[in-house]
């Protein structure tokens, strides 16, 4: 029985010796199969630098994704390495207590002098971080730079600019705003961006329960974008090919996260032809702001562990990890003394360092979960009918699901 | 000796009680075999399918959500929680109006279809154009009924031809027409499936009634009310329940046809269970609505059994 | 008997020949004109699978494609983007594997309740048959969670294991209805002659069978090859996803695809099932029939 139970230690043990020299590879789950290639072409580049592969493992849903994650948790087999999403879905995820904290990381990449203690918010929950970004994003509205020059028209600095520069775009027989409800979750693009714009007191009290969604400050941004949509300012909401139609000119101006410039530039419009700004506020001397998203990368307490889940991580925030994922994609994570992955990010870079724009929160994630789907849904639905009596109805909606979640917590 | 003396000699020397032991015997020898022979089945239907439901109905009196294992019991709740949700109402008015449409529309079309291409020159033709749309997968239909209701599609494109202006309706995207189009999708898809199953139930319906009819007198009408459609009736029962039960499970294409409406959760109760569960992380709840499903599911179940029998005894 | 041709009202006769003839062909034509708006989707379909994305969006829906050359580029582009080729392999093992186990355990199960003398022989049946009672809803969350503590989850053998065991209970029923109407004779024959059990099932029961075992066959392939719940939720990993899953791919992540590249997907992924049809429409006629009964 002795001699077994040795021989059998024995043997374990040298499996356990054994298995670093096997397993050079990490699983990277995500659910973002449209970047599947450049994923594992960082993975590639990590494997020439330290050994290890990343190998990328695509969900094609994001629903499955998230229920596959939350089976995994629930079993106690949570995958070593994965991508969440930020917000309260993100405290979530991190009170299952399963997720490694990175705080020593974290440290490490400050101290590096490539990455600021802004980008870190987005990933902590209760003092500790979570977290390193694949993607740090921000909502910025990029546009047709051959039709603004055509009509004379310059980049706004204010609310008025834009609104002046849309009526030149209508008058010339153009329409001034991409914006479809594909997919069924873009529905809060504008939302989120009138809100902040017209009521940025209010914008992070429609996450707490303390903002009311059928309050006079909502009732001010539906009454804002209902008229815009009456003066023709948007494109058809039900078309299912977003950047197909940028590219074909069907918007002048396209509201949405910088991750886009790479994707629209793919569907075949010349990167020179693309410019980029921030919005502008719609109320006077209001503190210039951004919206970020931030989109996590995390591993398990037991990926922590395993010496080769942290070297593919470091390489991933390392200055070769993210000119390889900005290479690939043109996506940035926050890493500055790395190359800005293209112009549109550059130019975004210095207009934040300019103005100091505080960042906030995109909606979509600050939300909290069980909202999230539903309200989005509303959000479309006034999209698709976009008239005061609508909105009504949809306010109406959306408070009572807010109201009823708040009531249960 | 006579035969009866024999087997009474042969019952008094064996004695009853041991033939009786002798055959249960036997059976129970052939039992073995049997197990043998029935094991994967029973294994997989058990395993993979029986377990599962009773799984689901305990999940259903549980509080599980998200991230945490299997939770604590929690009674009715989850049932509870049905009534005052405002999707699963209006997914329950859908379904509703699914297993409507599902009756009639494939049954009327299905039954005109049969009798009009019954006696038809090259009717093997027609009856494989209608029944095509049934061999491809619902996701492909949904996919390519998709883009004919698209805003600038085949049918919008096709109202212009007809009515002489521009037709701009999305299909797809309004509340009104929603449930309507997918269900004319259904039909197009199944009619085809009911048609040929009743031309087989026709075709068995013997001739010489309605020959008689005929000589006596009777007009076509009153031979299709009075000889065929009785006659048909078993046909048309089992057919009926088919149609139901996939008006009631339609899944595929409400999932592909309605991705793009708002309010995709409550188009019917099965995709409003896959919303809660997948989505929201649900579970528990999820669980519960999927037992609401198959509670009604059986219902209709046992109503075909029931009016199966009473048809078998009035067609005997 | 006389008959006195003069008698007979010959314009009468005719016209009501004329009559009945013409409504025939009024029939025939309505029967066309029907048949025609039926097939129109398809019509849609086959052209627009000729026709780059800027032509579809140019052209009226019905409008004929201006050459077939976008066909190739469609094709590569839909195979490509969807990983269909890996797809189609997955559908086809879980369909052909799934289905072809799933008869034969069906077969064996169907033979031990009608050709053996065991007790309770309905019971067994109904056991079995209890598989096709309850909605695809009350399998979904057990499965997902299960297959995960498993670890079946996204797993070829995990998918096999789930198409096998869905498609054993119908199969059961057809097979059972056809083997109690098989005549006893033979098989009692072998059996004096010392076959035993496995000899009688394998050499005769067997061949009698091949008729009905492929109608279910190729019904359960269908369905395997058609379904997309079951695929979505238990295996949805690129290595294990079905072809029609596949095709999903098309309506979420990419919003630059056009609707030409996804129609020629949704062609691609029911072209098996569309020749298997028409290869062996007889066969799929006669699953029907046994589905009555």
């Amino acid at each position: 029985m002795k001699i077994k139970e040795k021989l059998l230690g024995t043997a374990v043990g040298v499996m356990l010796a054994a298995a670093p020299a096997f397993a050079q590879e990490v699983q990277l789950f995500h659910d973002k199969g449209f970047w599947s290639e450049q994923l594992q072409s960082v993975g590639d580049a990590a494997a020439e630098t330290t050994g290890v592969t990343i190998t990328e493992t695509p969900y094609a849903n994001a629903e499955q994704y998230k229920a596959f994650v939350q089976a995994s948790i629930a079993s106690g087999e949570t995958p070593d390495m994965f991508t969440w999403w930020t917000g309260a879905t993100f405290a979530e995820l991190v009170s299952s207590g399963q997720i490694a904290p990175l705080d020593d990381l974290w440290d490490e990449m400050i101290n590096s002098g490539g990455y600021g203690e802004a980008s870190k918010e987005l990933f902590v929950v209760d003092g500790q971080t979570y977290a390193v970004p694949l993607l740090l994003a921000r909502w910025v509205v990029l546009y047709n730079k051959p039709l603004y020059a055509e009509l004379g028209l310059e980049e706004p600095k204010t609310w008025d600019e834009l609104m002046s520069n849309a009526d030149a775009i209508v008058a010339a027989g153009e329409t001034p705003f991409l914006a479809t409800v594909h997919e069924g979750w873009r529905g809060f693009i504008w939302f989120q961006e009138l809100m902040l714009r017209m009521h940025p007191e209010a914008y992070n009290g429609l996450n707490d329960g303390s903002v009311a969604y059928d309050g006079q400050e909502v009732r001010a941004v539906f009454e804002a974008w209902s008229d815009m949509y009456a003066k023709g300012y948007f494109s058809d909401p039900r078309s299912t090919e977003e950047f197909n139609d940028y590219v074909r000119g069907a918007g002048a101006m396209y509201l949405i996260g910088e991750w886009a410039a790479g994707l629209v530039v793919q569907a075949g419009v010349p990167a020179d032809d693309l410019g980029v700004f921030i919005m502008p506020n719609a109320i006077d001397d209001a503190p210039a702001a951004v919206i970020v998203e931030g989109s996590p990368l995390v591993v398990s307490v037991d990926g922590a562990q395993d010496e080769n889940v942290m070297k593919a991580l470091r390489f991933w925030v390392s200055d070769e990890g993210a000119n390889a994922w900005g290479d690939a994609t043109g996506n940035y994570i926050g890493n500055n003394s790395a190359e800005a992955p293209n112009a549109i990010v550059a130019e975004v870079n210095a207009d934040i360092a300019e103005t100091s724009a505080t960042a906030y929160l995109r909606w979509w994630e600050a939300v909290p979960p069980d909202l999230q789907g539903e309200l989005v849904a509303e959000m479309n639905r006034f999209m698709l009918d976009p008239t005061m009596k609508t909105a009504d109805d949809v306010m109406a909606t959306m408070q009572t699901l807010n109201a009823a979640y708040w009531a249960d917590q | 000796m006579d035969r009866a003396a024999k087997d009474k000699a042969l019952l008094d020397r064996i004695g009853i009680d041991q033939i009786a032991r002798n055959a249960r015997a036997r059976r129970r020898g052939q039992l073995g075999l049997a197990l043998v022979f029935m094991s994967p089945a029973l294994i997989l239907v058990v395993g993979v399918l029986l377990v599962p439901v009773l799984f689901n109905i305990w999940l259903s009196f549980t509080k599980w959500k998200k991230f945490t294992g299997f939770g604590e019991y929690a009674g009715f709740a989850n049932y509870e929680r049905m009534p005052g949700n405002p999707f699963f109402n209006e997914a329950l008015i859908n379904t509703a109006i699914w297993v409507g449409a599902s009756v009639v529309f494939p049954i009327a079309l299905g039954l005109g279809m049969a009798m009009f291409f019954r006696n038809l020159r090259g009717a093997e033709t027609f009856k494989n154009i209608i029944f095509i749309p049934r061999i491809l997968a619902p996701t492909a239909v949904g996919v390519l009924w998709f883009y004919v209701y698209a805003p600038d599609g085949l049918l919008n494109r096709g109202l212009g031809l007809v009515s002489g202006r521009d037709v701009d309706i999305g299909w797809l995207y309004s509340d009104a027409t929603v449930t309507p189009a997918i269900i004319a999708t259904f039909v197009w898809q199944t009619a085809g499936l009911v048609m040929v199953l009743l031309l087989l139930g026709l075709a068995a319906i013997p001739k010489d009634p309605i020959e008689a009819a005929h000589i006596d007198g009777a007009n076509r009408w009153q031979i299709f009310r009075y000889i065929t459609l009785p006659l048909l009736m078993p046909t048309l029962l089992m057919v009926t329940i088919l149609s139901v039960l996939a008006g009631f499970t339609v899944f595929d294409l409400l999932w592909v046809m309605g991705a793009n409406y708002p309010g995709q959760r409550s188009l019917a109760l099965a995709v409003f269970m896959y919303f809660e569960a997948f989505q929201k992380g649900s579970w528990a709840f999820g669980s519960a609505v999927a037992v609401i499903i198959g509670l009604v599911v059986l219902c209709v179940t046992w109503v075909q059994t029931v009016l199966q029998g009473r048809v078998d005894r009035m067609t005997r | 008997m006389a008959f006195d041709i003069s008698t007979l009202d010959l314009d009468a006769i005719e016209r009501r020949e004329a009559a009945k003839h013409k409504g025939s062909t009024l029939k025939l034509f309505a029967a066309i004109g029907f048949a025609l708006l039926w097939i129109v989707p398809f019509y849609f379909l086959a052209i627009s699978i000729f026709k780059s994305s800027n032509e579809y969006s140019r052209n009226p829906p019905l409008a004929l494609p201006e050459g077939i050359a976008p066909l190739w580029d469609n094709v590569t582009r839909a195979w490509e983007l969807g990983s269909m080729g890996q797809a189609m392999m997955n559908s086809a093992f879980y369909g052909t594997v799934g289905a072809s186990l799933a008869v034969f355990f069906a077969a064996m199960a169907a033979f031990a309740i009608t050709r053996l003398d065991i007790p309770f022989r309905n019971g067994w049946f109904m056991l079995i048959f209890a598989g096709t009672v309850f909605p695809f809803q009350m399998y979904l969350i057990p499965l997902f969670f299960g297959y995960q503590k498993l670890g079946l989850l996204n797993s070829h053998m995990g998918m096999l294991l789930f198409y096998t065991a869905i498609c054993v209970p119908f199969p059961t029923l057809v097979l059972r209805n056809f083997m109690s109407g098989l005549s006893r004779e033979m098989d009692e024959a072998a059996r004096m002659d010392g076959a035993n059990e496995f000899t009688v099932f394998f050499r005769i029961i067997l061949p009698n069978t091949i008729g009905p075992m492929t109608a279910v066959f190729l019904l359960q392939f269908t369905w395997i090859w058609n379904d997309m719940l079951f695929s979505t939720v238990l295996g949805n990993r690129l290595e294990t996803r079905s072809i029609m899953n596949a095709l999903l791919v098309f309506q979420g992540s990419y919003s630059s695809i056009g609707p030409n590249i996804v129609l020629t997907a949704a062609l691609l992924a029911s072209l098996p099932s569309i020749v298997l049809f028409f290869l062996l429409r007889r066969h799929f006629m006669q699953g029907l029939q046994v589905q009555q009964s």
